[in-house]
């Protein structure tokens, strides 16, 4: 009798060895030939060459980076990779090596690096008028604005520009304490909102909190379907913050702002169910409910433009930044009118906040997602990836979890799977050695044990078939 | 003959006389157009507008949406808090230099360079090329990849820096200079405890509005633990320019208000916002020296100051002969980049490492390349001389302008930082609102873009694009004397 294999490991298992046939190896892979089985994933084709490069070694920028700039500034790798060009979904080293930008500058490079209607929209506008501030009028400003809140349902159509995403949760959450009068404001363990004192508060790892006053914040229980008590139950997780306001604040809230899928927290979908319930538990609570879409925005989800869209809510307040703009400094924070009046009772002013360079930059972004259909490709390439790291999930015990959604997808890793330990260690040197296969991806978790994937949305099956068989390819080998 | 020399006469007298008149009407005599051109049917030279010197420079067609149309999206997608200028708004579509122009392309020149931000001049081709070129290499990929040009201008920005100052954080606003600047002064001290200037402003995000001490930019949330002291105001402080007095208010402050240690101390050294304000000489140097016997940083808010903009040095808190512990920057840094950046000492950067923290788009390539540039078009073009040299003219001439109108209470300032208060009454300084928005208006008229500030609303804020000429002072001083003229 015949064994019966799964069709989709028989198809992976048949791709493989067609692949084996190849002759041509890359130049930098012909140094990673193992003698075993002369087999190097190869990066797929593509038709640019990057200037050559003149400036300063790896090894100068390096000692430059000691003495002048944060001694906290860390970088990836143990040979930090001296990045100097971008094209699409590549980047290029001071080598002129191309590799596969699986990260995105985390997730922020959406359109792909150096979009050419993207670079077209900034120097046009660069070369105009850089800067004069929103005293006086611009077009830039207001028809950027349109194009955004034409993107977002219900009644969220102001919108607020401000240079980062943290500033942009700064502001969604004064606006929410301001709304309400109230201050407590409830965010979700392992969630990473910002870097600046209020956010500081909602952003819920150690890592990132320093020990200084944070006051009025309340961190949920995880919906963490992977490693959460309650497995995917998005309901019994909502309960948790029901008991939050109930025995840790007068009754009355500010408001609940968390990611629909956590990214720094290592791709961590938020369990089925779960914002439902809990929006439905603030706004009895008289609270507003932010939607902190930094990265899972701008149909970087495939499914959706917006990660709450996954969920089925509608947020008072969205939060974004990261791949608004292609890699320019710019957030945003959309809202409805009503709560958008509460800034008249003072002065809110940002002098960066929606420039013209930027603000043009932002709306090519828009046109790009739209007219290269990026969320659909970002949908049929993100499942495919997705089949194929589970189908490599099946092959490796050291993968624990695959998960996410379009191109915002995360590959734990642990070495006992029933124990789910974190497998920090292999975490790091598989990362290392995708670098060396050409391959760039985050990490993130809590532990450090997640490879994030958030490519610019341009990726293809190619890049995804490259990106997993290198990984195959590694972790074959250890 | 005799009879026409002597109607001549009585009429240059009744001129003079009326030019003369300290009485301040509300009501302009209607004038049909302020346009740059000498009026045909002038009869005395002070019935003639100003004129806008010459500048070889032809703005591009404007094909885009009209003022109303802007203003009508505005009112719907930004909503209702995001105010602008002048009764009937400007749309500004093209800058160049000190100059910016309309949509149908009338030249304005530009006195207030975006709030102070402009700071080399608008599409300056330098800078421009920087960050065009960037810009089509690497927009972005973040620092956890190696890339020349943070390191290149890390090192240029901290070369241009006092004593130990040399760890260049970079950030995207002076709000988040300032939030950054305050964590480490918390971190470092482990005290709680800082210290503002009243009228000082230093950002908008929701611990730097604790920071900022004008009320018009505090919304009612909490801000931890902060004092504000008195402002050491040369014109409207109740010390006068007397320095030790209002040094003496901060001991005060921190042996009576605190535990006796405070976390650090902020100021501006000539406050923006609050109206080009500049601290009483000798003051920051005996601050300093409080502050730093409780324990506390002492933190420069260079975001307006820096860059040369003072002319007699290149940073603001040098002109008070201190060196800070941290010195916050943004605004002039990019001439309109989304930049910021925070410079300490390797000790107080230390303590930073503690934990992470990440700017996403902090020091990302553009901006770097972009403020690199910025700091050789400064040196290369001797902006901070130019910024002295024409910057005293200025002043000269509006100390001249003050003589002739009583309208003007107080000329300050230094370099291409000026401001002018407005007053109704000389002695009780009553501020003079309505007439600073009217002459505001009239301004903008006559083709020039000033900047208003203080609590009050009465002073003009004087801070051009740093390419700003003797010719272009000129003009800003002779339409300021015209529209006075004509109140």
């Amino acid at each position: 009798m015949q064994r019966f294999i799964p069709a989709r490991r028989l198809l992976s298992v048949t791709k493989y060895y067609l692949r084996r046939q190849r002759r041509c190896f890359s130049q930098v892979a012909a140094n990673e030939v193992d003698n075993n089985d002369g087999f190097v994933p190869k990066i797929p084709s593509f038709d640019y060459s990057p200037p050559p490069y003149t400036g300063p070694s790896a090894d100068e920028i390096l000692s430059k980076r000691k003495e002048y700039l944060s001694p906290a500034m860390f970088t990836l790798y143990s040979k930090p990779l001296n990045i100097v060009d971008g094209r699409m979904q590549y980047l290029f080293d001071d080598k002129g090596r191309r590799y596969v930008d699986a990260f995105g500058g985390i997730a922020t490079v959406c359109c792909g690096h150096c979009h050419p209607h993207v670079v077209e929209a900034i120097v046009t506008q660069t070369k105009r008028l850089q800067h004069s501030t929103s005293l006086y009028l611009n077009h830039a400003i207001s028809d950027f604005a349109e194009a955004l809140a034409n993107k977002l349902p219900g009644n969220l159509k102001v919108v607020f520009f401000t240079n980062s995403g943290t500033e942009a949760n700064e502001l969604a959450m004064m606006i929410a304490r301001l709304y309400t009068g109230c201050h407590d404001i409830i965010s979700v363990r392992n969630a990473y909102h910002g870097n600046a004192s209020g956010t500081m508060g909602a952003t819920a790892q150690s890592n990132w909190k320093f020990n200084v006053i944070q006051s009025g914040v309340h961190h949920a229980v995880s919906p963490d379907p992977y490693r959460g008590v309650f497995g995917s139950d998005g309901e019994k997780y909502a309960r948790d913050v029901q008991d939050l306001i109930q025995f840790g604040t007068s009754g009355n809230i500010a408001g609940f702002i968390s990611e629909a899928i956590q990214g720094v927290g290592g791709i961590i979908e938020l369990a089925p169910g779960y914002l439902p319930a809990v929006y439905s538990t603030i706004k009895k609570a008289g609270g507003l409910c932010i939607a902190d879409e930094v990265q899972a925005g701008f149909a970087r989800t495939g499914s959706h433009f917006w990660g709450f869209e996954n969920q089925g809510v509608v947020p008072d307040i969205v939060t974004m930044a990261k791949g608004i703009g292609n890699g320019i400094p710019l957030g945003a924070v959309v809202t409805t009118p009503e709560i958008a009046a509460v800034l008249t009772r003072r002065s809110y002013f940002n002098t960066f906040g929606g420039n013209p360079v930027c603000t043009a930059a932002g709306l090519a972004v828009l046109k790009v997602i739209e007219k290269e259909k990026l969320q659909e490709n970002a949908f049929v390439v993100g499942t495919y990836l997705k089949e194929r790291l589970a189908a490599l999930k099946d092959k490796y015990d050291l993968i624990g979890d695959v998960r996410g959604r379009g191109l915002m997808l995360g590959v734990e890793l642990v070495s006992d799977q029933k124990l789910k330990t974190p497998a920090k260690l292999e975490t790091v040197h598989i990362m290392d050695q995708m670098k060396e296969t050409g391959v760039l991806v985050g990490k993130g978790g809590f532990y450090g044990n997640v490879f994030r994937i958030t490519p610019p949305l341009c990726f293809t099956k190619e890049d995804a078939d490259f990106l997993v068989d290198a990984m195959d390819y590694i972790m074959g080998k250890m | 003959m005799a009879m026409l020399q002597r109607r001549l006469l009585k009429r240059t007298l009744e001129e003079a006389k009326a030019r003369f008149n300290f009485n301040c009407y509300p009501i302009l005599s209607p004038r049909a157009s302020f346009s740059t051109l000498p009026s045909s049917s002038a009869t005395a030279s002070d019935d003639v507008p100003p004129q806008l010197p010459p500048f070889d420079y032809q703005p591009k067609p404007y094909n885009g949406p009209s003022a109303d149309e802007i203003l009508a999206k505005r009112k719907k997608f930004l909503g209702p808090s995001l105010f602008y200028y002048y009764q009937k708004p400007l749309n500004i579509v093209e800058g160049k230099m000190q100059y910016l122009y309309d949509e149908s392309g009338r030249r304005y020149l530009d006195a207030f360079a975006g709030i102070v931000t402009v700071s080399c001049g608008h599409c300056h081709p330098e800078i421009l090329n920087a960050i065009v070129e960037q810009s089509k290499l690497l927009q972005h990929a973040t620092t956890i990849y190696l890339h020349h040009a943070i390191a290149d201008f890390a090192e240029a920005l901290a070369s241009k820096m006092p004593g130990n100052l040399k760890v260049v954080y970079f950030v995207n606003s002076g709000s988040e200079a300032n939030e950054l600047a305050m964590l480490m002064a918390r971190l470092y001290t482990g005290s709680l405890g800082m210290i503002s200037l009243r009228n000082a402003y230093h950002g908008g995000s929701s611990s730097t509005i604790g920071l900022t001490a004008l009320n018009t930019w505090k919304y009612p949330i909490p801000e931890g633990e902060i004092h504000h002291v008195m402002n050491p105001d040369p014109f409207r402080g109740v010390f006068g320019s007397d320095a030790t007095r209002y040094a003496k208010e901060v001991q005060d402050h921190i042996e009576y208000g605190t535990s006796g240690k405070v976390a650090g101390f902020i100021a501006e050294t000539i406050q923006g916002v609050g109206g080009a304000v500049e601290l009483a000489p000798g003051y920051l140097k005996q601050v300093y020296d409080i502050v730093r016997k409780a324990g506390g940083v002492c933190i420069a808010d260079e975001v307006q100051t820096g860059f040369g903009r003072t002319g007699s040095h290149y940073w603001g808190f040098e002109t008070q002969g201190v060196i800070p512990d941290i010195v916050t920057m943004a605004k002039g840094i990019g001439n309109g980049l989304p930049l910021g950046a925070v410079v300490t000492t390797p000790e107080i950067a230390s303590v930073m490492a503690q934990k992470i923290q990440f700017n996403t788009f902090g020091g990302n390539p553009v901006c770097s390349a972009g403020g690199l540039a910025v700091l050789r078009v400064i040196d290369k073009e001797k902006r901070q001389a130019h910024c002295a040299d024409v910057g005293s003219h200025l002043i000269g001439r509006l100390r001249s302008l003050q003589d002739k109108h009583d309208i003007i209470g107080d000329v300050r300032g230094r370099g291409l930082m000026v401001g002018v208060e407005l007053v109704t009454d000389r002695k009780e300084k009553t501020p003079a609102k309505a007439e600073t928005a009217l002459l505001f208006e009239k301004m903008k008229e006559l083709g020039v873009l000033l900047g208003k500030g203080g609590l009050h609303g009465n002073v003009f804020r004087i801070k051009p694009p740093m390419c700003f000429t003797k010719d272009d002072a000129d003009f800003l001083v002779d339409a300021l004397d015209y529209a006075m003229s004509k109140l």
